[in-house]
């Protein structure tokens, strides 16, 4: 047995030890999800466009990550729609982002890897480097809108008569205490991921003004910094689309 | 109101006005470079050819010739003409505009001339890193100002730890980070939770956690003699493979297994106030229960960082006729296996967070009666 195969195996009983009924949809989410990711590579790989692949890959990711996960239905339908806005902000922003870096493509540090292999192969690179970034983001964004929607919720929930209000009052707070976690989950998943490139840029002695302009580094920090930025943006977008809701239903 | 209306368009006029003056401050900072700096001031573009490489993959080659002055060093005001090639794929090349400032190499032989070594982005990075911290200081206020000292002071410790590997040729790299590791939670949690009782018990599932799967994804890594694990496929590798996978990941799973561990014994914490009289089963029911609806989409966020980087790779692999196994072993096989151990560290710290506060929290009860 592989690998791959037997760390698979290993998560799901221990997935299975914490909760045995609710976690089968988190389980089967995390292999959907990288079916999709798969999958889009060969989309775009086979000529489909890589920013409408992108997109719909993106809302149905979204979509499966924020519904199977044991929320409750106004919480998940709130946190989808408010990803759905943020989703669409950050992508008019890596756009412009990424026209003006031109981080697209390969750099000079992956040469080893690239020997044999054919680069011009039709696909424009710039808006991979645009899907990549999109794609990096969309689990930070998702998990900070359902944190947001939920903790509203249970709010909601809690007080039949809650003023309006006092949503937005709370979104905010909700917002304040899980900022800091959620910024560190992303800033050690990027740092650990990038690890090996930046011992490379130290053993190599590069010099700090080539490390702020290189490609690779600069494509790293557009994604960590935008996957950030999605962060920040769901709270109050989420708490936003909440407020709305609740005035509906009322 | 009329104060309340013009403090706001104060902070926004100085944000404003803070954005404009760093992108100016990196447009002109070229006196600070020791390497050439190029402005491009006119393009020509000649002649487009149409190319196909070995996999039928069409694709077009066009050059253009730039013209521009240099702006620092020996050579500044001088006039030049530089020659450049784009691809419409732009895998290692960039077509460039007019207005664009660019890093050169001189060379002297046959006669003086200069190529394009890199695009100059220092701006971007300034500017959308300028957008992060006025998000977070206007949006989160204080939380945004303490998430902003704890990236500064976790970015220099994670200097000062890379810096140390190449003082010791990254022999124990695994130690040297194992460390670093500790002091980033220590630092992290201090700072979020204050030091007492609870920061402990969080630090030591957060820890325990993470330690806990990567000794069981070595045990795996053993039985399974490492089948489909690909570490040639690693990239910019300048030491042994074995241990720099560990330490990535490592420093990536635990941002999300100190942000569960916090939310976990904290909730328990509270639980445990609320009903005195609950019982150490009940406590690690609940921490299990709590942790099942965090850990999902904490598993997600780690996934797509880590398989996210590996898509502009696989995509060529595909592009260059590789099958689909092969290309996904050879570029996303140790993505998967990272998010993987890390999807193990953060259900270990579950488990980890509901036992050690359970079991604490049953021991105050017996010194507190």
């Amino acid at each position: 047995m592989g690998t791959i195969t037997t760390l698979g195996i290993i998560l799901l009983i221990l997935m299975l030890l914490v909760d045995g009924n609710k976690i089968i949809g988190s389980y089967l989410s995390l292999i959907i999800n990288f079916g999709i990711l798969f999958f889009s590579v060969v989309l775009m790989a086979l000529g489909f466009p890589p920013l409408v692949v992108t997109i719909v890959a993106s809302v149905v990711v979204l979509a499966i990550t924020i519904f199977w996960s044991n929320a409750s239905d106004r919480s998940s339908n709130v946190a989808f729609k408010a990803s759905l806005i943020v989703l669409f902000l950050l992508i008019i922003l890596i756009i412009i982002v990424e026209k003006w870096a031109l981080v697209g493509g390969f750099g000079i540090e992956e040469s080893e890897e690239l020997e044999g292999l054919s680069i011009l192969v039709g696909t424009n690179f710039t808006k991979i480097a645009i899907s990549t970034v999109i794609l990096s983001a969309l689990g930070a964004i998702s998990e900070a809108a359902i944190a947001i929607s939920s903790g509203l919720d249970e709010i909601i929930d809690y007080d039949d008569n809650l003023p309006a209000q006092r949503i937005l009052i709370n979104g905010q707070i909700i917002g304040q205490q899980i900022i800091g976690t959620a910024v560190n989950t992303l800033f050690f998943g990027f740092f650990g991921s990038s690890l090996a490139l930046f011992i490379w840029f130290s053993d190599l002695h590069y010099s700090l003004g080539q490390i702020i302009n290189d490609k690779l580094f600069v494509a790293q920090l557009i994604s960590i910094l935008i996957a950030i930025i999605g962060v920040i943006l769901i709270i109050p977008v989420t708490t936003y689309v909440m407020y709305i809701n609740y005035k509906k239903t009322k | 109101m009329k104060s309340f209306l013009s403090s706001h368009w104060v902070k926004l006029l100085l944000i404003v006005v803070g954005a404009i003056a760093v992108v100016l401050v990196t447009k002109y900072d070229d006196q600070l470079y020791r390497q050439p700096i190029f402005e491009i001031q006119q393009v020509q573009t000649k002649s487009t050819t149409k190319i196909t490489d070995d996999f039928n993959n069409p694709d077009t080659q066009t050059k253009q010739v730039l013209t521009g002055i240099v702006t620092n060093g020996k050579y500044r005001g001088k006039q030049l003409q530089i020659n450049n090639t784009y691809s419409h794929s732009h895998g290692m090349d960039i077509k460039y505009r007019a207005g664009q400032k660019v890093f050169l190499n001189y060379h002297v032989h046959p006669k003086f001339h200069a190529t394009i070594k890199n695009l100059k982005r220092d701006t971007v990075v300034v500017f959308l890193g300028y957008l992060v911290i006025v998000l977070l200081l206007v949006l989160l206020k204080r939380s945004g100002l303490l998430t902003l000292i704890s990236i500064v002071i976790n970015s220099i410790l994670f200097i000062g730890a890379i810096q140390l590997n190449r003082l010791t040729n990254g022999g124990p790299v695994i130690v040297i980070f194992s460390i670093l590791a500790v002091v980033f939670c220590v630092i992290t949690l201090g700072l979020v939770l204050g030091f007492n009782r609870q920061t402990w018990i969080t630090l030591c599932a957060a820890l325990g956690g993470t330690i806990c799967a990567l000794l069981l994804s070595w045990l795996v890594f053993i039985i399974t003699k490492e089948k489909g694990v690909y570490y040639e496929s690693m990239e910019f590798v300048t030491q042994l493979p074995k241990p720099l996978l560990a330490t990535e990941i490592l420093i990536g799973v635990l941002g999300a297994v100190m942000d569960e561990a916090t939310d976990i014994v904290a909730s328990l914490f509270a639980l445990k106030q609320e009903n005195p009289q609950i019982t150490t089963k009940q406590i690690f029911d609940s921490g299990r229960k709590i942790g099942s609806s965090i850990m999902g989409p904490l598993i997600n966020v780690l996934f797509f960082v880590f398989m996210g980087e590996t898509l502009p790779m696989t995509l060529l692999f595909l592009k260059n006729g590789n099958s689909w196994g092969y290309s996904f072993s050879m570029n996303m096989s140790l993505g998967m296996i990272s998010s993987l151990i890390s999807a193990i560290g953060i259900v270990m710290t579950v488990l980890l967070a509901s036992l050690f506060t359970s079991l604490w929290l049953k021991g105050q009860t017996k010194w507190e009666p």
